[in-house]
Order: C-alpha cells, then structure tokens, then sequence
C-alpha cells in the first residue's frame, strides 16, 4: 500500500474542508462577494473531480472497511454536488433580494458552508458500510437541513417550517435508530456484510420489526404516505432556494439510504419486503398527485409534486440491483435539472411578485422565452417525451416491471395522466390564463438567464441522447 | 440515399423549429415563409419516397426488416441501457400515411398564415406535431414509436389553450388527458410485450418471430387496443375529440382530425393486432359491437349539432368507427379497407376542417343556424365545403367510395352474425351521413343570407391552393385505387398472414 491518498477520497476531502474554507474566507473579508464565489467554484471542482473518477465495478474500501467507495457512491455524489451547486446558484438572488414577498436573507457564507455540510452528509450515506456511519450521514444530511429551512430569520413562517420539522423529523430519527437496534440484535453485528449474511442464513420476526420501523424512519425523510404531510408545510415555509434542496438533497440522499439498505444488508431479502415497497410506492405516488390537483401556491404544488416522484422512485426499487441503480441515479439526474429549472424560473416570477400560480399569468406574452422554460420543466416532470423526464420514467417503470410487477407499473402509469392534469395547470396558468391588472416587469440577472438555458437545454438533450445512462449502466456491468 | 431522404422526413421539421429560435419574433413573415418552405420541401420529399416505394414494389427488401415489407430500413443502437433502437421503415401501408401527413401539415401551414398570437411559437408546435406524427408512422422499433405518439400531448394542449377558441383550456385538457390516459394504457403493456416476450428488443420485426405467451395477450390486447383507440375516438372513448376539435384552431383540428387520430388506427394494426394476432382474434369481435355506437349513433349526433367544427367532429367518429370495422373484419380485403380509410379519411377531413375554419375566419360563427346563402358571396369555399361533404358520404369518385367498399365487403365476408349485422347497420347508416351532410350545406349555403354576410370575400390564392390540392388528392384516390391498394395489399399480407395463422383461442383455455 502507497501513501498517497486514495483517489476516492479527495473529493470527499475537498467538500469536507469548503465550508471551513467559506467561513473562514467571510470572517476574514467583510462584505466581499468571494466566499459564495468559492463555495461555487469548489462544489465546480469536486463536481470535475468526480466525473474524472473512473467508475469501478468493484469498491474501494477504507478505514477498516467501514467506509465504501464504489460506482452507486460516486454516481449518487455527483447527484448531490450538483444538486448543491445549484441550489447555491438559485439562493444568490434570494440573499441579493427579498423574493416571495419576503425579505431577503443574510449571511450567504454560513448558508453556503450549510449546503456543503448537508451534502457532505449524503456522501457518508452512499458510502457507509455500517450503521453508525450510516446513521450520522442521515443525520448530518439532515439537521442542516433544519437549519436551512429558518434561514429567513425575518420570516416567521420559515421558523414555523422548521419547527414542524425538526418535530416530525426527530421522531424518524427516533424511528430509525430503534429499527439499527433491532437489526443489529438481529445480526449481532453493525457491519453491513455481517448483517446481510446474517439475512442470507435465515429471517426471523427482529428483522421484519427492523425492516418496518426502517421504513417508517425514511418514510418521513422521503415524504412515503402515511409520513408525508410534514412536507407540503414545510416546502411552502421554507425559502424557495431551500424548498428546491429538500426536494433534490433531501430526497436523493433519502433514496440513496433505501437503495443502500435494500441491496446492501436487506439484498437477500428484497422479495420479501418488495409488497411493502411496491404499497409505499402506489399509495404515496397516488396520494402525491392526488394533493397536487388543486393547490394555488408554488412551492405547495411543488411539495406534493415531489411526493408523487418519490413515489414513482420507489417503484424503480423493486428491479434487480444493476436496474434499479441505474434506473434511480438516472432519474435523479434528471429530476434534479427539471425541478432546478422549474424554480429558477419561479425565482424569476417571485422576485416582485408571490410564488403561486396567479402570478404565473401572461408570462407568455410578457417572456416567452421563460414561458417555454416553464413548460419544459413542467412537460419533463410530467414525463412528456421527447423530455428527460419522460425517459427517467421509462427506467423507473422498467426496472419495476423487469421483475414482474405489472400492476404497480399500469398503476404508476396511469396516475401519470393524474400527474400530467396538475402540470398543465401550471402551464395553463403560465400559457392560456390572461394577466389581472398590470404585470410587474420581470428582471432577469445574466446568471439566471444562464441556468435557465442550461438547465432547459439538459432537459431538452439529456433524454433523447443516450449517453448519460449508458455511462451509468456502463458502471454498474462492469 | 432514399434511406438518408427517408429519415429527414422527421428531422426537417425539427431543425426548423431550432433554425427559427434565433429569429426575432417581430419578423413574421420570413419565419412564416421558412416554415412553408420547409412544409412544401417535405411534401415533395414524401411524394417522392412514395414514388420510389412504389418503384421498388417486388424487389427483395433488406433481410434484416423481414417478414415486414421495409423499405429505406435504418437500424442504429439508441439506448443500450434499455436495448432500445432507433428503427425506421417504410412500407406501403406507412408511406402513404406520411404523404397524407405530409399533405396536411403543409395545408395547415398555409391556413394558419394569418393566426393571432404568438406566430413563431405557433409554427414551431405545428412543426414538433408534425414531428411526432412522421415519427409514429415511420417508426418500427417500440420506444421510439411511443416517444413519437406520446410527443404530441405537449404541441396540442399549448396549440389548443393558446390559440384555440371558445372553451379552449377546457377542450385542450380534456384531449390531452384522455389521450395522455391511452398512451399510458399502451406504455403499461408494452413493459409487458417486452419482458413476457422475451425477445430483448422492441423492434416489431423481432418482436413478430416469438410467440408472445397466451395467458399475457388476453389482457394485454383489450388494454393496448383500447389505449390506441382512444385516440382513434372510439366508443366508450369518443369524448374528447368534439370538444377538443371545437376549441381548436383551424391547422390543429386539420392535423388533429386528419392525421393524429390516424395514428391509433395505425397503432391497432400495426402493434396490436401484429403482435398480438391469437387475442386479437378472441377481442376483436366484441369491439364491433362497440362500434355500433361509432357508425350507427355518430352520425345521427351530428344531425343534431349546429356548431360546424361538432357535427364534423361527430362525421369524423362514424368514419372512424368504419377502420374499425375494416379491422374487426379480419380478411385482407376489410384490412385493405380500413388502411384506405386512413388515408381517405385524412384528406376528407383535412379538407372539411380547412374550409370550416376559413368560412369561420370570414363569418365569425360556426353555428349554422345563423349562416345562410353565402354561396353566392363566397363560391369557392362552399363548392369546396359541399366536396368535402360529398366525399364523405362516400359518393363514387371519391375516396370514400373505395375505402367504405373495401370494408363492408371485407366486413361481410366475415362469418360472425354481429359483424354482419353492424355492417348492414353501417351501411344504412350512410343515409343519416347524407341527410346530415346535405342539411349543413343547405342551411349554410343557400336561403336568406343574413344582411351581414354582403361584405364576405371569398378565398384568397394561398387558401384556393389548399383546397384544391386536398380535393384533388380525394379525386386521385377516388378514380385510381389500384395503384394504392397494390402497395397497401403487400404490407398487409405479413400482418394477415399472422393473424390467419393464429388459432382462435378459447375462454378459460
């Protein structure tokens, strides 16, 4: 063994060392616009960094093999990393200026270091091999969170959304840690293998005990009904910018923890549990879509839009690991560009005026170009081909139906009609509905006419050309 | 070469959408003009691949494309994660569906020169429908085909609630969400035709070599025909295409009715019935009696409508309803039909809709209890409305005559006593067509015309070439069949030769 430090750390060690970076760089400079230039140009960099990792088949494992680095973990940290990026690009405005009618916010260094610990979070979930490692990444992924969702301390609704969290997300954590102690009474060890031979040697009443208060412990952080309705509250309290990290960071760390704990340790299991997966799955992206069909404000609709897509993630769940894999870490990307570009776009409308669907009229005879924006972002969440989110869905329902769950797929299938109902509202709002009074002008600065044309262009492309999910797929058959 | 001309049929309407982004909204016309430019360019690239088709017809075609009839076969790897190609043909039954798109789009073009609202925006959707709809047609591997027929959702809803009339949101969702509600029908069974195949792949050439297993195809077919028929407007499934049609804007009902509602016809044929021959045999016979509502109930609703672009709505459903029938029939003289009726019904109605919406541009209403006498302001719109009528009542000379014989004899032939009495009903249905057909003209054409109507001008030359094109296409069909049915009767024959090798199977078996 070299002394150089393993290759698939140093992202990990460049996220972890920003936010000191960011902070410290604030309390040195006053009033300079160069921390939240180096939070940027760092989550850049480790974004670079892991697309030039190459995507092993096999793991590298570090720190008496509690700590995993494989293909999932690299794919699922770029997620988050872009998902981060983004997210700090869209909270630029919200800290330049008071958006949504409310005031603006301060301290954009602090909120940066925030995103970056969050995000350093889910890293420590895709590459956990035990359960206490695997439990801080949860937790570290999620009380910054918390902290984010208070950020507009001027707010009273936003420390109102917090509160409601952390109450309900203190009793998923309770949740979880209660099924880890089940699981390792069961095993009789933490580490993931010794947990899945254990499964593999024989089932007993502790493991289905683990099993269900895991899944209720997540079901809280994926928004899975019966644990979701801390999420519409919440989503409409939050800033906008921190409304769009919960549905991408939150989600996709949460999903990440499933897809771990169901090919990880429950693998030998995963027939067994895939009734209750393949239940989350239909009621909550039934009843998701079913609470999108008739709200009025932005970041609500958005809540219920993204409980239905967890839904829909579930289903991926049920395939065969390699399937499944893609297919979720290929939608994730995806998601995290459709839904980025819906609320740039909203973050435009919401500069003067309130996020909800009034203020959405005539944009298309004021900006057609946003207009169209809106409409992709909206079409690729529907999964309206030729958009990306159309073909994330295609992966999704493939993977499902690869092992014979056609009633979930015809289900999940047909509530997309339901879905696609609630996303031409938006669009009709945006499109058909005539402007009451006059219209605010819309300002754009050029970084958000930038991301907006990014990100509409990957919705547009990222689909039809092949190349994001045959590397994806190219990393799990090796 | 061919093969290269082929496969820009659906990419030139692409790449002009993306060459007019740049240009200034402000600059109408010259978008206007490259989009008729590129409109007539496809149209002459169709006619020509038609020609050549029929060229070729009896030479040995690519191997890879057997048992299908392809010509201009490209086969290129798309998605390996999903085993997907992109996979295109043409044979005779597709290529002439193109043409006839290819025909609409351009009249839809050159009718919409003077639409209000955002133009550019307008001709770009114009262009992705006819995107989408040159995909389906063209389309023979699976995913590609369902990302071209689930494309369309996108371009009609913004079409039909930002440049329609009347009850626009409402008609545009109420089209889009049944038809988003068909697509998925067909998505979910395709899941199924893929992995209870076993063929590892979605192209309808290797997917046709296996026998898909029985116990699936019993409740995959009813599922998958349906979802294509909805769009085809089938009963129980009909209800969105008056409203939709109503509220939408000339070009968009001519593509709408003409071309879209071809695709779940073609869709039936080509996927569900190809693919699915043994329950195809078992379900088929009940759809008939579906379709006494289609072709029996269709045209007496039309008799009661007064709105136009209704009682055309309701003449477009009874014309559909006999495809149906052609198909049900099950001999390759009712298939043969039925593809006919594709075709004929495409031009007849892009013709109806293209004159309703300029009688409309000029009247302001669509009620025809409060038009009359107009033929003497504007004589060349009402000859052609009055075309398009007889045409659709199945006057011989037109295509309708050839098509609607095709299928009753087809339908005939077939020894099942419900067929035969629903062909008898259709056949007497045409009367009510007629009684229809001849009350609109009269009330619309002749009589009193209201003293409002004394400044009406009659078409201009851009209108007056679209009507006469579409007129001369029915005429074309109508007197010359053969050279059509030729081409139609070699791409039916693999389809039919499956289905009559198919055994019937038997309920609970």
């Amino acid at each position: 063994m070299s002394f150089s430090v393993p290759q698939f750390i140093i992202p990990d060690l460049i996220l972890l060392a920003l936010p000191f970076l960011v902070i410290g760089c604030r309390l040195v400079i006053r009033n300079s616009k160069l921390p939240w230039r180096l939070a940027c140009i760092g989550l850049i960099a480790v974004f670079v960094l892991l697309n030039l990792l190459p995507l092993v088949g096999g793991s590298g494992n570090y720190f008496i093999s509690n700590w995993r680095v494989d293909d999932f973990g690299i794919l699922m940290r770029e997620v988050l990393t872009l998902s981060a990026l983004l997210g700090l690009l869209l909270a630029k405005d919200y800290f330049d200026h008071g958006a949504d009618g409310k005031p603006q916010m301060n301290q954009i260094a602090e909120f940066a270091g925030t995103v970056a610990f969050a995000t350093f979070g889910g890293y420590i979930v895709v590459s956990a091999c035990d359960l206490l490692t695997f439990f801080l990444g949860l937790e570290m992924a999620t009380i910054p969170m918390y902290i984010l969702t208070a950020w507009n301390k001027k707010d009273q609704m936003g420390s109102e959304a917090a509160t409601k969290y952390i109450l309900m997300g203190s009793v998923a954590t309770a949740f979880e840690l209660f099924g880890f102690s089940y699981l390792y009474g069961f095993a009789g060890s933490i580490h993931f293998d010794a947990i899945q031979n254990a499964a593999a040697a024989g089932t007993s009443p502790l493991l289905w005990i683990a099993v269900l208060f895991l899944f209720c412990g997540i079901g809280f952080k994926l928004t899975l009904f019966p644990f979701y309705t801390w999420a519409p509250d919440v989503y409409e309290g939050a800033p906008s910018p921190v409304t769009a990290l919960l549905a991408v960071t939150s989600k996709a760390t949460a999903i990440a923890f499933l897809v771990v704990l169901v090919f990880g340790p429950l693998a030998p299991v995963q027939e067994q549990i895939a009734p209750l997966i393949a239940i989350l799955a239909g009621v909550t992206l039934f009843v998701g879509n079913l609470g999108a069909l008739k709200q009025s404000r932005l970041r609500r609709f958005m809540a219920y839009s993204s409980i239905a897509q967890a839904g829909y993630i579930m289903v991926a769940l049920l395939g065969p690991a390699e399937m499944s894999k893609t297919a979720i870490i290929y939608y994730l990307f995806l998601y995290t560009v459709a839904n980025y570009l819906a609320f740039f776009v909203f973050g435009v409308i919401g500069h003067r005026r309130e996020e909800s669907f009034d203020a959405l009229r005539g944009l298309s005879k004021q900006n057609v170009s946003l207009a169209v924006a809106l409409a992709v972002a909206m079409f690729s969440l529907a999964g309206i081909p030729p958009l990306a989110g159309f073909f994330g869905k295609f992966h999704l329902f493939f993977s499902g139906a690869s092992t014979g769950h056609y009633a979930l797929v015809v289900f999940a299938v047909l509530n997309n009609v339901l879905a696609l109902y609630y996303y031409l509202q938006v669009i009709k709002s945006a499109w058909a509905d005539e402007p009451e009074g006059e219209l605010t002008t819309l300002r754009m600065t050029k970084r958000q006419k930038l991301c907006i044309f990014l990100l509409t262009v990957g919705v547009i492309f990222m689909g039809i050309l092949p190349h994001l999910s045959d590397n994806i797929f190219a990393g799990f058959s090796l | 070469m061919d093969t290269l001309l082929f496969n820009l049929i659906w990419l030139i309407p692409l790449l002009t959408v993306f060459v007019c982004i740049p240009i200034p909204g402000t600059k109408a016309k010259l978008i206007k003009s490259i989009h008729a430019t590129s409109g007539t360019f496809v149209l002459g690239l169709a006619g020509y691949l038609t020609y050549r088709v029929y060229a070729l017809s009896g030479t040995p075609v690519d191997e890879n494309a057997a048992p299908l009839m392809l010509r201009f076969f490209t086969d290129i790897p798309w998605i390996s994660t999903l085993n997907a190609h992109y996979i295109v043909g043409a044979d005779g039954l597709n290529i002439f569906l193109v043409l006839l798109t290819a025909v609409i789009v351009w009249g839809g073009i050159l009718v919409s020169w003077e639409i209000k609202g955002n133009q550019k925006v307008f001709f770009a959707l114009i262009q992705l429908l006819a995107t989408s709809v040159y995909g389906v047609f063209m389309s023979i591997d699976l995913v590609l085909f369902f990302v071209f027929y689930e494309m369309e959702a996108l371009c009609m809803y913004l079409m039909i609630a930002c440049y329609g009339s009347g009850r626009k949101d409402y008609g545009g969702k109420k089209l889009t969400l049944t038809l988003a509600f068909g697509s998925a029908m067909i998505l979910a069974t395709l899941f199924g035709l893929y992995f209870e195949s076993g063929a590892t792949s979605w192209s309808l050439v290797e997917l046709s070599k296996v026998n898909i297993p029985m116990s699936f195809q019993m409740w995959a077919f009813p599922l998958m025909f349906m979802g294509f028929a909805v769009s085809s407007s089938l009963f129980p499934f009909h209800f969105w295409s008056p409203d939709g049609h109503a509220s939408a804007p000339t070009a968009v009902s001519m593509l709408a009715a003409g071309v879209m509602m071809k695709m779940g016809a073609y869709g039936c044929l080509r996927v569900a019935m190809f693919l699915m021959p043994e329950a195809a045999k078992f379900w088929l016979p009940y759809v008939v009696a579906l379709l006494i509502f289609n072709v029996v109930l269709g045209p007496f609703i039309a008799l009661r409508h007064k709105d136009l672009k209704y009682i055309t709505a309701y003449s477009s459903i009874s014309h559909l309803g006999l495809i149906f029938l052609g198909l049900a029939a099950l001999t390759p003289v009712g298939l043969r039909g039925a593809s006919l009726q594709m075709i004929s019904h495409g031009f007849l109605t892009g013709l109806f809709f293209a004159t309703i919406g300029m009688i409309y541009e000029r009247t302001h209403t669509r009620d025809i209890t409060e038009m009359g006498g107009i033929m003497r302001k504007i004589p060349f719109l009402g000859v052609g409305f009055a075309i398009a009528g007889f045409a659709g009542l199945g006057l011989p000379g037109f295509s309708g005559f050839v098509a609607e014989s095709n299928i009753f004899i087809g339908a005939f032939a077939q020894d099942s006593t419900l067929t035969r009495v629903v062909t008898v009903l259709a056949i007497l249905s045409i009367t009510t067509t007629a009684v229809y057909i001849l009350q609109t003209a009269n009330r619309m054409l002749h009589g009193n015309m209201p003293a409002k109507y004394e400044t009406l001008t009659d078409a201009n030359l851009r209108e007056k070439i679209v009507v006469v094109v579409l007129v001369l296409c029915l005429l074309l069909i109508g007197i010359f069949p053969g050279w059509i049915a030729d081409l139609l009767d070699q791409s039916i024959a693999p389809i039919f030769a499956k289905l009559a090798a198919a055994s019937t199977p038997v309920i609970g078996g």
